[in-house]
């Protein structure tokens, strides 16, 4: 992607004093708006912080600090709400899916990258209109198979199953970014691979998922991270079934389950943040290499 | 990889589908096990379990397990998923022209019928909101009724000697009760006409007007009952007394409806228009409050006394397993006069049958008999009950909402648009498209 | 190749049809359909009063949501790429707000933006000016979604700033040779070279836009704050306040699963599918005119 160039060996001449001073000035100025910006940009998780450890009452009224540190917000959190559970139910909805997605995704990705078949470049164009297409479109006609699909006497709606499955059979935007991850793969290596006897799948398992570690991490990544913050398609399916909703869900449902007790509500939704948090400190690099990988290769 | 993936995958979801399945409970050994949705949590749930426990120890063949915060989307839902509970209970009657006109409830007539109860039983107003083109999807299962709630206090302090009974006069109290902040901003407020606010509906306010919202043929009339534009008026001209944003900001800082911190518990708002439980509640929360209870004050002095009523109903959804015990338990808990006094003094809601009214079980609370009383008075009423269900009530809802923020420029077109909107919508959930 | 098929058969290409097919028919799911032909597009665009005001304001999001997200998303890569001192810190900060998730975050937002109670008013007033209603005010509603999308444009901005720093200098020392200042620059060198993410960010918003929904959803239910679960209906708070959060998504919802009209809801999705089609078409054949792939 880089320009090949050559460039004239620079001259180091100290620049004068009124160029100093300029850079002087506008190093301040952009670091300033930066500041204010990191400001404006902190202020809101300090709000909830801080309305996260008042009371009740303080909470409802115009108090900016907390008035003794409610700390106990926290544990009283857990008790009031089944937090733990639906702590489960997301972690087996975003851990479930997001390893379908991973493993139906790569073959296809590969398949319309690297092999050559009769309807590629449809299949591809199919992808692409998935990718655009507002899940609002096929959401009712869905809803209704999935409501009149009784196996065993088996009830889907109220549970997870009807948003897990799916993630099992491809998911558009991950199919596209593996893909254009696939193309960057010298042909070369996958030539030497067919020479030694592979059949493509082998290819695939060994050479190329190796290959493709950081593009394979960055898909988990965010297939695991949008489904864990996934609220519209749990709304949908497990809206009355209580002791099967996702984290986003019962946070949204917290305020009236507890009439509006802002200072645990907001104590809550701290506590719902923080996994994901973590995981980002944990996993910097992985993160920001993946979303660069998603724009740069998009 | 991949093949093994999902075959482990499938293996893992039939297991996981045949452990649900079997965990259903349909054919056990042991008491039969029915599900119960209903509306009330916290306090209120607690005391329906009693109730629930108490009707199991009667029946031991009969296990109940009682599900709470159960609203009408969570109880359509279910039944068009046919994962519906075995009994359901709703707080209003708004849905009942689905649930019946589809058939989502059962039509429980003829088990009435089998067991020998009859629709006399019960007065006149909830039989209208438990049924829809004759058949009789529901029983009322205690009733609400809505009145005027004052603080006793704010009152003496501004020299009023006792409640309104006049839109006149409501008006001119509203305004000796409010109190204005130095910044022109609400500290207290007379009286909050704000449809939105905690139990503000037009369903609620138009009573004292005394309009209906169809003619004998079943048209909507809203722009030919003058109630209406006279109410709509009104209302208006209140708001812009306060100033509209000045409104908004001060109930923005109220605290919840059903948390101690209601805006008239704790002296925020000097009257209220609410129904007959918070007298159970300010009894938990609050019980030093100097308050006191009368019938919404009316434009038409016939009217006063009146007021506007509705209930919890309770029902049998369709595709249930077993029909016979709901019935017997629906039965129990809707005519046995002990379970509904009880109930009753519990929830401090409106025993639903002429006979409870008069039990000797219920605990007299002065607050409480005025909505006794209003309960009783022939000219109250209740809403509207149309094949489209929630949707009419809501679209009128709307237009209010609309109206109050000063979007609606000329209030008879806007009243006519709306008339001819909410018949198309009644057309449209019958299924003839579009008229 | 094969299980895919399947999957996009089932979840992809049966619902398209199967909502075409719902569109012209009359269904709630506890009757069989009732074919209506064309009566449910005759009442969506002539008689629901809510359909043109659902439009107007996802339009309105879209067009005012996303260059306002591509902006500041590509104004903090850019200061980030200059800034000398503590990039990691500050790369940090901007990116936290991205992983809340959404409810959490407009909960949040909601909270902060009370205007009788919330903190940013407090402070307003502290200063001395009248904080404007945020999220009861049918006017400032949607700024208030709309900060609430800036304030998560961390992925955004994590993409372009990568893409900044992969401007190769020469292109930079070339163009300061010509006596181009840093403004010219920006706008020569660093804009098209950029071209490519920029579209991306651009589609990417558009298609967010058209499928808008919790945080709607969301601000609404809590904004109208109130109503409980109790004797109230709580459906009534979609769009609050006076619908204008009544987005596209949000009423299609509205019609389909509160109002059991999935006849009708099909009806609106199947014109969602013309609209995103007809916008990222637009979108798409625009961009070859600006952007600018380089050699690679």
């Amino acid at each position: 992607m880089s320009a090949v160039g050559v460039t004239a060996p620079l001259v180091r001449r100290r620049p004068p004093a009124s160029v100093r001073r300029r850079r002087f000035l506008v190093a301040v100025a952009n670091n300033s708006v930066l500041i204010a910006a990191a400001i404006a940009f902190l202020a809101p998780f300090v709000f909830i912080l801080l309305t996260a450890l008042m009371t009740n009452d303080q909470a409802l009224s115009s108090k900016l600090w907390p008035h003794p540190f409610a700390w106990h917000n926290f544990v009283d959190v857990f008790t009031k709400a089944p937090l733990w559970r639906w702590t489960l139910n997301t972690l087996i909805y975003s851990v479930l899916a997001t390893l379908g997605v991973v493993v139906s995704s790569v073959p296809v990705a590969y398949a319309l990258a690297r092999l050559r078949w009769r309807g590629r470049t449809a299949a591809f164009l199919v992808v692409l209109v998935a990718l655009m297409l507002p899940p609002q479109v096929t959401v009712v006609p869905l809803y209704v198979m999935w409501a009149k699909f009784h196996p065993f006497g088996f009830n889907f709606i109220g549970t997870l199953w009807p948003v897990i499955i799916p993630n099992w059979f491809g998911d558009a935007f991950s199919i596209f970014l593996l893909r254009q991850f696939f193309l960057t793969i010298p042909e070369e290596y996958l030539d030497a691979a067919r020479v030694d006897g592979c059949g493509e799948l082998r290819i695939l398992t060994t050479v190329v998922a190796r290959l493709a570690k950081p593009a394979i991490a960055a898909v988990a990544l965010f297939s695991f991270l949008y489904t864990f913050n996934d609220f519209f398609l749990p709304l949908l399916y497990t809206g009355e079934a209580a002791n099967h909703w996702v984290l986003s869900i019962g946070l949204s449902e917290f305020r009236s389950l507890h009439q509006v007790q802002w200072n645990l509500t907001m104590a809550a939704t701290l506590l719902v943040m923080a996994p994901v948090i973590v995981i980002f400190f944990l996993a910097q690099r992985a993160f920001v290499e993946g979303v660069t990988l998603t724009g740069v290769k998009g | 990889m991949k093949r093994v993936a999902t075959a482990a995958a499938l293996l893992a979801l039939v297991a996981v589908m045949a452990g649900t399945a079997s965990g259903a409970g349909t054919s056990r050994s042991g008491p039969t096990k029915l599900t119960v949705w209903v509306g009330w949590s916290a306090r209120e749930l607690s005391d329906f379990k009693k109730l629930a426990a108490e009707y199991q120890k009667a029946n031991p063949s009969v296990t109940l397990d009682v599900v709470g915060s159960i609203n009408d989307d969570k109880i359509v839902a279910a039944i068009r998923a046919g994962t519906a509970p075995d009994v359901v209970s709703s707080f209003n009657s708004y849905d009942v022209g689905v649930y019946c006109g589809t058939g989502a409830w059962i039509d429980l007539a003829p088990l009435m019928k089998q067991s020998g109860i009859s629709t006399s039983i019960f007065p006149a107003t909830t039989n209208y909101y438990t049924q829809y083109n004759g058949k009789k999807c529901a029983l009322p299962l205690l009733a609400d009724t809505y009145g005027l709630y004052y603080n006793k206090a704010e009152f003496a302090k501004a020299g009023i000697s006792g409640p309104p009974k006049t839109i006149a006069q409501l008006t001119a109290d509203a305004k000796k009760l409010t109190i204005r902040n130095p910044d022109g901003s609400l500290k207290q407020v007379g009286i909050d006409p704000f449809i939105g606010f905690y139990e503000n509906v037009p369903e609620r306010w138009i009573m004292a007007w005394g309009g209906t919202y169809t003619d004998s043929k079943g048209k909507a009339h809203l722009a030919t009952d003058s109630a209406w534009t006279k109410w709509l008026t009104w209302q208006k001209s209140m708001i812009d007394w306060y100033g509209y944003n000045n409104l908004v900001k001060f109930q923005a800082g109220l605290g919840d409806e059903f948390s101690a911190s209601n805006a008239f518990e704790v002296g925020k708002v000097a009257m209220n228009l609410d129904g007959e439980w918070r007298v159970a509640f300010i009894q938990a929360e609050h019980p030093s409050l100097n308050y006191g209870t009368a019938p919404m004050p009316t434009a038409i002095p016939s009217l006063y006394g009146s007021g506007y009523v509705n209930g919890t109903i309770i029902g049998i959804p369709k595709n249930g397993k077993h029909t016979q015990q709901a019935w017997d338990f629906v039965k129990w808990i809707t005519t046995n006069t002990h379970a509904l006094a009880e109930f009753s003094n519990a929830l401090r809601n409106v025993p639903s049958t002429t006979a409870s009214t008069h039990s000797k079980e219920l605990t007299p609370d002065v607050h409480f008999a005025t909505f006794l009383k209003i309960f009783a008075n022939p000219k109250s009423g209740t809403s509207p009950i149309m094949a489209s269900g929630v949707s009419y009530t809501n679209a009128v809802q709307d237009f209010a909402t609309k109206w109050q923020a000063g979007q609606v420029t000329n209030l008879a077109s806007g009243l006519a648009s709306l008339d001819k909107q909410l018949d198309a919508q009644v057309a449209q959930a019958k299924g003839g498209g579009v008229p | 190749m094969s299980p895919w098929l399947v999957g996009f058969s089932v979840f992809f290409g049966y619902p398209l049809v199967m909502s075409a097919y719902l569109s012209f028919n009359h269904y709630d799911l506890l009757s069989p359909p009732r074919w209506v032909g064309l009566a449910n597009y005759r009442y969506l665009f002539t008689i629901d009063p809510q359909t043109w005001t659902a439009v107007k304001n996802t339009l309105w999001l879209i067009g005012v949501l996303v260059p306002l997200q591509v902006l500041s998303a590509f104004g903090l890569a850019l200061m980030l790429a200059r800034a000398r001192q503590g990039v990691g810190i500050f790369r940090t900060i901007f990116y936290l707000p991205a992983l809340a998730p959404p409810v959490a975050a407009t909960l949040g937002f909601v909270f902060i933006l009370n205007p009788a109670t919330g903190p940013v008013n407090t402070i307003l007033g502290h200063l001395g000016i009248n904080g404007p209603l945020w999220f009861q005010d049918p006017s400032w509603s949607k700024p208030s979604l709309v900060l609430l999308g800036i304030w998560g444009v961390g992925n955004t901005m994590i993409i372009f700033l990568a893409a900044v720093l992969d401007v190769p200098r020469t292109l930079y020392e070339s163009a300061a040779l010509d006596g181009a200042g840093p403004l010219q620059r920006l706008r020569y060198v660093t804009l098209p070279s950029i071209s490519p993410v920029i579209l991306f960010a651009v589609i990417l918003g558009v298609i967010q836009g058209l499928q808008y929904f919790t945080q709607a959803y969301v601000a609404a239910g809590v904004a109208a704050g109130q109503a409980s679960q109790a004797a109230d209906v709580t459906t009534a708070s979609l769009g609050y306040p006076v619908d204008s959060t009544l987005f596209y998504p949000v009423l299609l919802y509205q019609h389909g699963f509160v109002d059991f009209q999935m006849g009708y809801a099909s009806a609106m999705a199947m014109f969602l599918l013309a609209v995103s089609f007809a916008v990222t078409l637009v979108i798409v054949v625009n961009s070859r005119r600006w952007v600018h792939v380089a050699a690679r």
